[in-house]
């Protein structure tokens, strides 16, 4: 039995902390983590209430692997609903600390009401305590770990939880575990921020069960045997993509006005392994996560002569540096292409609790809006906020995780701030949720994918990669991009990491490792689809429910009319509303993208 | 003639000693076609990739059709997914 079978249950308003049983029929409906996670959401709240409202829950769920001996087995997801999409958010995360949650006995923390005044909750196995906040409030989520872990002094506690940008409420805020992991996507961090709690600290010695560990372990030694191209992923991390998309035509550029950035190998893994002209070299190691045999973090150093951290010695030592994600929103969608500027927002991203995707793609939307004159230094407070320039990059990203100056416009998102500045169309957001690293023209299937992502645009939600890499043309993308969401909703809520399919594992090796640990016959590809659809279908239904519909599985109108400039998708733009209906109806679901009764009830929704 | 390469991700490995961090060149007569020059970098054969030539995706049974000149830009990249 791989689920602890305990749900933890927090309500700041009454001070109350319950252990519950677990709904073992849900659990085995909707497996773990994002999938129960969402079940509980779904059932728990009403999806119209407001993400900032005491009405929201933000649920922290484990998965039946997390904290098994499988590899990548430490991840966790935060469920709530976004602040800033209005939609259900599942913002997953590695690192160690939803490992320990689940070592700490319990499959689920579900966190309701609000605070009178900021608190933490402290959690060593069954002995809960929501504590006063007080010394850490106002802190950076680094302050906070360092103070806190020096209050317990046990060097395996583990911590998530919010810098000033989570305090503040910035959009994006996010969840940050371990100083620098992250539940990154929707605002996670904003929710824990309205609610007033700070951080969750917590140590466990529980254990994790499975039902056949002999088994199991024969299983996880089998699949850790497949997993046999993982260097590239060790040594490159995911910035390899940067290459990839550069040169295909699909890294977004300046805001998504190209496809093409001319620094990208300023920000590739050749210039992060190579020594710069005083010597330094970007990266330092790489990094894993709780369990993982990858090991795709990097961990960076910023040149200490380098303009952002020139006296400020505190930022002179190793922490998480660029990924590909990272790269592009604080890189090419900005035109910065200093590794060592955007190393550095990265880094106070990490320290304030912000979604370095939104932080960037908000920051590229202001540079637009700077470039066309709707905004002006007098609106920036002095800040040039150009294109390219690294140095405005750097101000801008700190004044928005301390709720600052311009900081605070940034904090809203690019959809809130670009209609506050009257220009709508120039805000590259799914859902109000900013782009990921992949353009919607020359990817198409990453459009569809994009358009119909239940948190917004998200990058992780599909699997379009090999068949978008192969052809621009739209044939079949629609069954793709459907299926694999649905397989990626499952994977989520196994509790393992995706990126083990890029290293040598396919499906079969998930539902090995899902079928050895948990109770009944999780074998079949056809139980693991039923699941994954299960999932994306009670997503869909959250956010009909929160009032989002068909005017929601959109793209921005520079996605769809303006066609891309150059590489293999030149002249292109996203041809959505070819795509839309045959995904609708792929899905069981009518013209305006309702699941129909026959669909839910042929998945047991209702 | 020389041709310049770039090799990618993972594929660098499969590299020539000698090469810069994912360059390399390749003699080839003139004439040649892609075919010949993805011929001389011998990667494996269970490595698959995708080829740019001067800003545009190769097709697979391309390969033989397209002659490659000294000035051509070949770009050969893994398959990869996102993160």
């Amino acid at each position: 039995m791989a689920w602890q079978q305990k749900i933890l249950r927090v309500n700041l308003s009454t001070g109350s902390c319950d252990i519950e049983a677990l709904n073992m029929e849900w659990a085995d409906a909707y497996l773990g983590s994002r999938g129960l996670g969402s079940k509980y959401l779904y059932e728990e709240m009403d999806p119209a209430a407001d993400a900032l409202s005491a009405e929201n829950k933000i649920i922290f769920a484990t998965g039946p692997l997390t904290g098994t001996m499988a590899s990548t087995g430490g991840r966790y997801t935060v469920i709530t609903k976004g602040p800033l999409t209005g939609a259900i958010a599942c913002s997953n995360s590695g690192g160690k600390f939803g490992a320990e949650l689940k070592l700490a006995g319990y499959d689920l923390l579900i966190i309701e009401g609000e605070a009178a005044k900021p608190v933490y909750l402290h959690i060593e196995n069954e002995k809960v305590e929501i504590c006063d906040a007080g010394e850490i409030w106002g802190q950076t989520v680094w302050a906070t770990e360092d103070i806190l872990a020096a209050k317990y002094r046990d060097p395996l506690m583990r911590f998530a939880g919010i810098g000033q940008a989570g305090e503040t409420l910035c959009r994006y805020a996010c969840v940050v575990n371990d100083k620098h992991r992250a539940a990154g996507r929707s605002g996670v961090g904003a929710v824990m921020g309205a609610k007033k709690i700070k951080t969750i600290a917590v140590r466990g010695t529980a254990g994790v069960r499975n039902a056949d560990p002999k088994k199991f372990f024969s299983v996880v030694n089998e699949v850790n045997a497949r997993m046999n191209d993982r260097e590239g992923m060790s040594r490159d991390g995911t910035l390899a993509m940067m290459d990839v998309t550069n040169s295909f035509g699909s890294l977004p550029t300046r805001n998504n006005r190209s496809v093409r950035f001319e620094g990208a190998d300023k920000l590739n893994p050749e210039a992060m392994h190579s020594p710069n002209a005083n010597g330094h070299t970007n990266i330092i190691t790489n990094g894993a996560c709780f369990g993982c045999t990858i090991g795709c973090g990097r961990i960076c150093k910023i040149d200490p002569t380098h303009f952002s951290v020139k006296d400020r010695p505190e930022y002179h030592g190793a922490s998480g540096g660029l990924e590909y994600e990272t790269a592009y929103a604080l890189g090419s969608a900005c035109g910065v292409d200093d590794i060592d500027a955007a190393t550095f927002a990265g880094f106070l991203c990490n320290e304030y609790g912000m979604d370095p995707i939104s932080l960037g793609g908000t920051i590229a939307a202001a540079m637009e809006l700077f470039d066309i004159g709707a905004i002006d230094e007098k609106t920036t407070g002095g800040i040039k906020l150009e294109f390219g320039n690294a140095e405005a990059l750097c101000a801008i990203a700190e004044l928005t995780g301390k709720g600052e100056g311009f900081g605070a416009d940034i904090a809203m998102g690019s959809k809130r701030m670009c209609e506050k500045y009257g220009h709508p169309d120039l805000s590259m957001t799914v859902k109000g949720q900013e782009f990921a690293a992949y353009d919607g023209r020359s990817m198409q299937g990453m459009g569809l994918a994009y358009a119909t992502s239940n948190r917004g645009a998200c990058h992780l939600r599909a699997d379009p990669y090999g068949h978008d890499f192969e052809t621009t043309e739209i044939e079949g993308k629609a069954k793709i991009v459907a299926e694999t969401q649905r397989d990626t909703a499952f994977l989520d809520a196994s509790g393992l990491c995706l990126f083990p399919g890029g290293c040598g594992w396919g499906l079969e090796d998930y539902r090995a490792l899902v079928d050895a640990a948990c109770e009944g016959d999780w074998s079949s590809a056809e139980r693991m689809h039923e699941t994954g659809e299960r999932i994306w279908n009670l997503e869909k239904l959250f956010n009909l429910k929160a009032g989002l519909g068909k005017k929601d599985d959109t793209l921005p109108k520079r996605i769809l009319k303006e066609p891309a400039d150059v590489g293999t998708g030149k002249g292109l733009v996203c041809k959505l509303d070819e795509m839309l209906p045959e995904y609708y109806a792929i899905n069981g679901w009518d013209a305006q993208g309702v699941p129909t009764k026959d669909t839910l009830s042929r998945l047991g929704i209702e | 003639m020389e041709v310049s390469v770039t090799l990618f991700g993972g594929l660098r490995h499969y590299l020539p000693a000698g090469s810069s961090f994912n360059r390399c060149s390749i003699e080839l007569d003139d004439g040649s076609s892609l075919e010949s020059l993805l011929q001389k970098i011998q990667l494996p054969a269970d490595k698959p990739y995708m080829v740019i030539v001067n800003d545009t995706k190769v097709a697979g049974d391309q390969f033989g059709e397209i002659t490659i000149r000294s000035d051509d830009q070949v770009v050969l990249l893994p398959p990869i997914k996102g993160g």
